[in-house]
């Protein structure tokens, strides 16, 4: 401080905010942070797969990140986890060491000997005891697939157990079994350039503009003038942004869209050629023959002739129509049959293989797509079929191991594992990288069948989750930025992750914690030649060959990162300069028949419908854009923290709370058959009458939610169920007239 | 086992040697550049023009991508970030109408901070309008937070000073856009070109169409420039966050100053009029007023810089009230060192001169402290309610000195009754800032307002009985009045978001 001048213009605080030249194209930054160095690696939050520039320090440690310009999914953008992505990874409740349950039931530091030395010894005993289906993993759709098929080889194939399933089971388990059954094989078509060539944009149960917001980016980027409708029980941030929003009735969608395909065969609507590639035709226009708008007006809260006009809308001949739905869909009772009645639409009107075009599910999680080929639970490693025996043997000999070792029977489902431990016939459960004592429907049943396992692992970031509070033993992990492997994202797209950042004290990469046990295990031999992520890369991209899912053309990951990621399939040989690619252009699908298979079942009413006593409809989602699952990592990032309510709300309609007087900010509660939650009263019109809104990031929104599950995707329906609400005095809201 | 451990330990701290990347390294043009070009203006404004944010709310949905990115490109604290993201609602018919507001500051033609700011903190950029905020130059004072009717300066605690937006100068002088420009996804934040004076007037699209339940500012205050366009609001649009109780911050500092200078200069002007009052008196008097004049300094995160308040007057009420005090202040410390000085030959002369010259010099002195809060144009604190709120403080005061305790009873509940009346307007249907200012008192302030009455009772049956502890009793009535003027004001904002909020 200079006393005489009267204008301090420059000094210490000023400089705190001088910028100079970044370089490595990333223009102006903060003096303080100007990288040494720069690399990339994809975003570990959703499924959207936007590449982030991670701005290094001399020592190789992050600094500071923007989003990748130029990369094709993002296009220099990001959503607001993405820009904080570092922030999650410096924070004090890291798991730094292993915690094991001592004697007096209080966690205890150990060395990584003794945690292994435990993990294996009990896990042994269980498996001495009750066999090889006593031992269950629940992993995740948040870490490189590299790791993900580590645990499904080494926990199947090495320690020689059967059951693993993952949090994948929750976000899009249903896309997977109707894109399966109805194009004979788990493949997405769809490009996000898509969201940019299509005439009619259908957003079904999909809140794109927080949830997904560069994908909404996309939609903006459309210069064609698009009509963008959303189908959604809530006015939405994306319903304000569309062109047409359809309030629809929860868990009317299956009807809706069977009554549109009536239209559209009733009136000629639909395209031959397209038709000509599929199955099934003539039967299921013999089964929607009666669903008529004014049959599906009572189930969809529509009228009549709104359906009509929807069903011109959608297939209106040479308009590119395009479907795209996510968890309003997956998170059903009858989510397959839901996301098939749209792949049927898209079929039968020619919107297929087209640019602007299909049937097309987004993603939640940002490596979801991955375990979808290589975690080894429902399918076998690399896009295989466990009861198959040439895909047993083609797997073991890629492997370098012993058939035998392949089991041929599938696992359980996430559901029936919990169930299986609740009879007491799981006795051990490994959890990786999710929390499901949060996230799980009717997350009060895991506290409750917590006491009958013998033995609870928990391998994790964090040892302050739900899940990690209640386990014996806590592996600590390595997190996103701290790891290397591969993602693949919405629209198929295989893109490196990097190590940026040092993980806190004895924490390990899920990789190399593996690696511990195989070896601890005994079973070590087996995975000599995983040696690191990209030589695990190797030996899956070899697997792929011959198989829909084929990246034999990919070299590695500097392969990966030159091309801005690579979708699959990419077969030796394959051009190198395309960047975007959709499926069946061609017609042919991937069914034994060459044919799409359309496929459909009656619409059946939501399952725990309002009734007297619990009179309205809770609806769940995402709550803002900055916030992700049960936040275990959002919450750690302040910036994120401000941008999102810190306790939970309900979103109720002003109608509704007046007839019992509850004022905007009042605290309420909100109940099910399964529990109850204190949340504050958010008062807007944006829901209907008769139904609130909960987001389902806070601690004990899953003690409401409803345990039923799609009958081919076992995918809990956590989108609806119903609940009363009641004020702090005891006073509920009644049902409707 | 141990030697795998030790291996696998060691492999994970491994960091990528970043030299291998140095090829990436070259001198040019912002990879981002073309995308950006189009949402900056060519030219510099011409005369007559100033530069201003344009927001296009027909593709603003709420993925606060901007609030990041100005955190992390401006290098901010951990969770500082210059922009933010609410949302604006309305109707009351499902579906809802909803809207999400990106907001940082509005580099208002007639800013307030800069016109509030004893120190020229503030400046204005000639060239590009620009309101650029001197940071080694601001006492931390907050008076820009009080009369920024966008809440857009935030204080920093460990810096004692403020910082705000500078819509990214440093990048738009070499032709990059600013962060949040830069960072928005469907391109909805620009920098644009606007008239100002008169012409602005007619061009100006800020929030339009805003309904006067909307709990937003009128734009006529500082002539904001942002332009939001793009979509219509309904004239039942509010804030989502605009019921939201959060009680504003007490400004302890503030209070005690108030309280303390006021009720010191009520005991030194009763003593003025009735000399034969007692010493005593005079003396506590100035110890009040001192104190008072003291906590000041607390408020302040710089004092040490406070010494240029002059370059502020001829605009700011804090300058002019800093200018009043201190040619106040010998006449308090005089009055009470001619008590204990030995008689000396003009001691008569001198002691009239300040009993003439205090009374006035101190109610310019509290006019000058009213005018302070007045001139945030912020409801509650009206000049007609401040200046009731502060000259009885004095009078109540100076009543006790001459010991009225009848006429100190009956203006002590007249005044009570005058804040308690206020509650009523807590059931006003449509919201309005007294509204919203009698459901705070009502709410979360309920407990402070009640012991406030309950000092203040207390402090007329003492008075009764003697003056000194119905002073006592009597400041801390005040005191609590003067904090629940500080917390029960209705601080206009841009919109915030919805749900439960934090303080």
């Amino acid at each position: 401080m200079n006393p005489l001048i009267l204008k301090e213009n420059d000094g210490p605080l000023t400089r705190e905010l001088v910028q100079q030249p970044g370089d490595f194209g990333l223009g102006k930054v903060p003096s303080r942070l100007k990288p040494a160095s720069t690399t990339t690696s994809i975003c570990g939050f959703c499924a959207t797969g936007c590449q982030l520039n991670i701005h290094l320090d001399k020592q190789g440690q992050a600094i500071n990140l923007t989003p990748k310009p130029g990369y094709p999914v993002n296009l220099g953008m990001a959503c607001p986890k993405g820009w904080q992505a570092l922030d999650p990874l410096d924070t004090p409740d890291r798991a730094t060491s292993p915690l094991l349950r001592n004697s007096k039931g209080e966690m205890e530091e150990v060395g990584w000997d003794r945690a292994v030395e435990a993990f294996v010894s009990k896990l042994k005993g269980i498996q001495k005891d009750h066999g090889r289906e006593s031992v269950a993993f629940l992993s995740t759709g948040q870490i490189p697939f590299e790791e993900m098929a580590f645990l499904g080889c080494l926990f199947k194939f090495g320690m020689g157990f059967l059951h693993g399933d993952a949090n994948t089971r929750q976000c899009m388990a249903t896309a997977v079994m109707a894109y399966k059954q109805s194009f004979g094989f788990d493949a997405p078509p769809a490009s996000y350039a898509d969201f940019e060539e299509s005439d009619v944009i259908v957003l079904v149960g999909a809140n794109l503009c927080i949830a997904h917001p560069i994908l909404w980016q996309r939609v903006m980027r459309n210069k064609r003038n698009p009509t963008i409708i959303v189908i959604d029980p809530r006015a939405t941030e994306t319903a304000q942004a569309a062109t047409q929003h359809i309030p629809l009735k929860p868990k009317g969608d299956l009807a809706l869209f069977q009554a549109l395909t009536h239209c559209i065969i009733r009136d000629g609507r639909t395209n031959p050629q397209s038709i000509a590639n599929t199955e099934g035709y003539e039967e299921m226009a013999e089964f929607v023959s009666e669903l008529d708008p004014l049959w599906a007006a009572p189930k969809t809260g529509m009228t009549p002739k709104a359906i009509e006009a929807l069903a011109e809308t959608v297939s209106e001949p040479g308009k590119r129509v395009s479907w795209w739905w996510t968890m309003g869909v997956n998170q059903s009772h009858e989510g397959v049959r839901c996301a098939q009645a749209m792949i049927n639409l898209a079929l039968i009107t020619g919107n297929i293989g087209k640019p602007g075009t299909g049937a097309n599910s987004i993603t939640g999680q940002c490596n979801a797509m991955g375990s979808r080929l290589f975690s080894n639970t429902t399918s076998l490693v690399g896009g295989h079929d466990f009861a198959m025996a040439e895909h047993r043997a083609k797997v073991a000999e890629g492997l370098g191991i012993p058939v035998e070792r392949i089991p041929h029977d599938p696992s359980l489902a996430y559901d029936q594992i919990l169930t299986a431990a609740e009879e007491g016939r799981i006795k051990g459960l490994w959890i990786v990288a999710t929390n499901p004592f949060h996230s799980w429907v009717d997350a009060g049943a895991l506290e409750r069948l917590r006491s009958n396992l013998e033995f609870l692992i928990v391998q994790d970031m964090y040892r302050t989750t739900e899940s990690a509070q209640c386990a014996d033993l806590v592996l600590p992990a390595a997190g996103w930025g701290e790891k290397e492997g591969c993602f693949i994202n919405s629209e198929r797209r295989l893109a490196t992750t990097k190590v940026v950042s040092r993980a806190p004290g004895k924490a390990m990469s899920d990789f190399r914690i593996f690696k511990l046990i195989a070896e601890a295990w005994g079973c070590g031999g087996l995975f000599s030649q995983w040696t690191h992520p990209e030589a695990v890369f190797h030996i899956l991209r070899d697997l792929t060959r011959g198989r829909p899912c084929d990246i034999t053309g990919i070299e590695g990951y500097d392969h990966l990162d030159a091309r801005g990621g690579i979708q699959w399939p990419y077969p030796m040989g394959s051009p190198r300069e395309e960047t975007e690619r959709r499926l069946y252009a061609d017609g042919h699908f991937y069914t034994p028949s060459g044919k799409a298979r359309l496929l459909y079942s009656p619409h059946t009413e939501m399952p725990e419908m309002p009734d007297d006593t619990y009179p309205m409809i809770l609806l769940t989602g995402r709550g803002t854009s900055s916030q992700w699952h049960t936040q275990s990592r959002t919450a750690k990032s302040p910036v994120l923290s401000r941008l999102a309510p810190a306790t939970p709300y309900l979103e109720l309609h002003p109608e509704d709370a007046s007839e019992i007087h509850i004022q905007q900010g009042d605290l309420i509660e909100v109940q099910t058959r399964r529990g109850s939650l204190e949340v504050e009263a958010y008062l807007a019109p944006t829901v209907q009458r008769g139904q609130v809104f909960l987001p389902m990031h806070y601690h004990g929104v899953n003690r409401l939610t409803h345990p039923t599950f799609d009958p081919h995707s076992r995918q809990p329906s956590y989108k609806a169920c119903a609940c009363r609400v009641q004020t702090k005095g005891g006073e509920f809201i009644p049902p409707r007239a | 086992m141990q030697t795998l451990i030790d291996e696998l330990l060691s492999e994970q701290s491994v960091l990528q040697t970043p030299v291998a990347k140095f090829s990436d390294y070259h001198d040019r043009e912002p990879d981002l550049a073309p995308h950006y070009r189009q949402l900056i203006p060519l030219e510099k404004p011409r005369s007559g023009e100033q530069y201003a944010f344009e927001v296009a709310l027909d593709r603003c949905t709420g993925c606060k991508a901007c609030v990041s990115a100005c955190h992390s490109l401006n290098g901010l604290d951990e969770d500082e970030s210059w922009r933010d993201v609410g949302a604006m609602v309305g109707g009351d018919t499902a579906p809802g109408w909803q809207q999400t507001v990106t907001s940082t500051c509005h580099h208002c033609e007639d800013p307030g901070c800069l016109n509030g700011c004893p120190v020229g903190a503030y400046e204005k950029e000639k060239d590009t309008g620009i309101v650029r905020h001197l940071d080694d130059q601001c006492i931390g004072c907050s008076y820009c937070i009080l009369k920024c009717p966008y809440d857009v300066p935030k204080y920093s605690k460990k810096r004692g000073i403020v910082r705000k937006c500078d819509m990214c100068h440093q990048r738009l002088m070499e032709g990059e856009a600013p962060a949040c420009v830069q960072s928005c996804p469907t391109e909805a934040i620009r920098i644009v070109t606007v008239k100002t004076g008169e012409a602005a007037q007619a061009e100006r699209v800020f929030m339009d169409g805003q309904g006067e339940h909307s709990a937003l500012a009128e734009s006529d205050i500082t002539q904001p420039t942002t332009r939001y366009t793009g979509r219509h609001l309904p004239t039942t649009a509010h804030a989502a966050d605009r019921d939201a109780l959060v009680a504003q911050h007490s400004h302890w500092p503030l209070v005690l100053m108030l309280v303390l200078t006021q009720s010191g200069l009520g005991l030194l002007l009763a003593t003025c009029l009735q000399p034969v009052s007692g010493v005593a008196f005079s003396l506590v008097g100035v110890i009040l007023f001192m104190a008072g004049m003291v906590s000041a300094v607390f408020h302040l995160g710089q004092p040490l810089k406070a010494w240029r308040f002059f370059l502020g007057l001829r605009t700011s009420w804090l300058s002019r009230e800093i200018l009043a005090f201190s040619v106040l202040l010998p006449l308090p410390l005089l009055w009470i060192g001619i008590h204990f000085i030995s008689d000396f030959a003009s001691k008569d002369f001198l002691f009239s001169t300040v009993r003439v010259l205090m009374p006035p010099f101190a109610l310019l002195a509290v006019f000058t402290s009213v005018m302070i809060y007045h001139d945030t144009k912020r409801s509650l604190w009206r000049v007609d309610r401040t200046s009731l709120r502060f000259f009885s403080t004095l009078v109540l005061t100076g009543l006790l000195v001459l010991n009225q305790p009848w006429i100190f009873g009956i203006l002590m509940m007249a005044k009570l009754a005058w804040e308690y009346s206020f509650l009523r307007l807590r059931t006003q249907k449509d919201w309005s800032p007294d509204a919203h200012s009698a459901r705070l008192m009502a709410g979360p302030l309920r407990f402070v307002c009640m012991l406030r009455g309950a000092l203040a009772l207390c402090a007329v049956a003492a008075s009764f009985i003697s003056p000194w502890p119905a002073i006592f009793l009597l400041l801390g009535a005040e005191a609590l009045e003067r904090m629940m003027f500080f917390r029960a004001v209705s601080a206009p904002k841009m919109p915030g978001n919805f749900g439960p909020q934090t303080a």
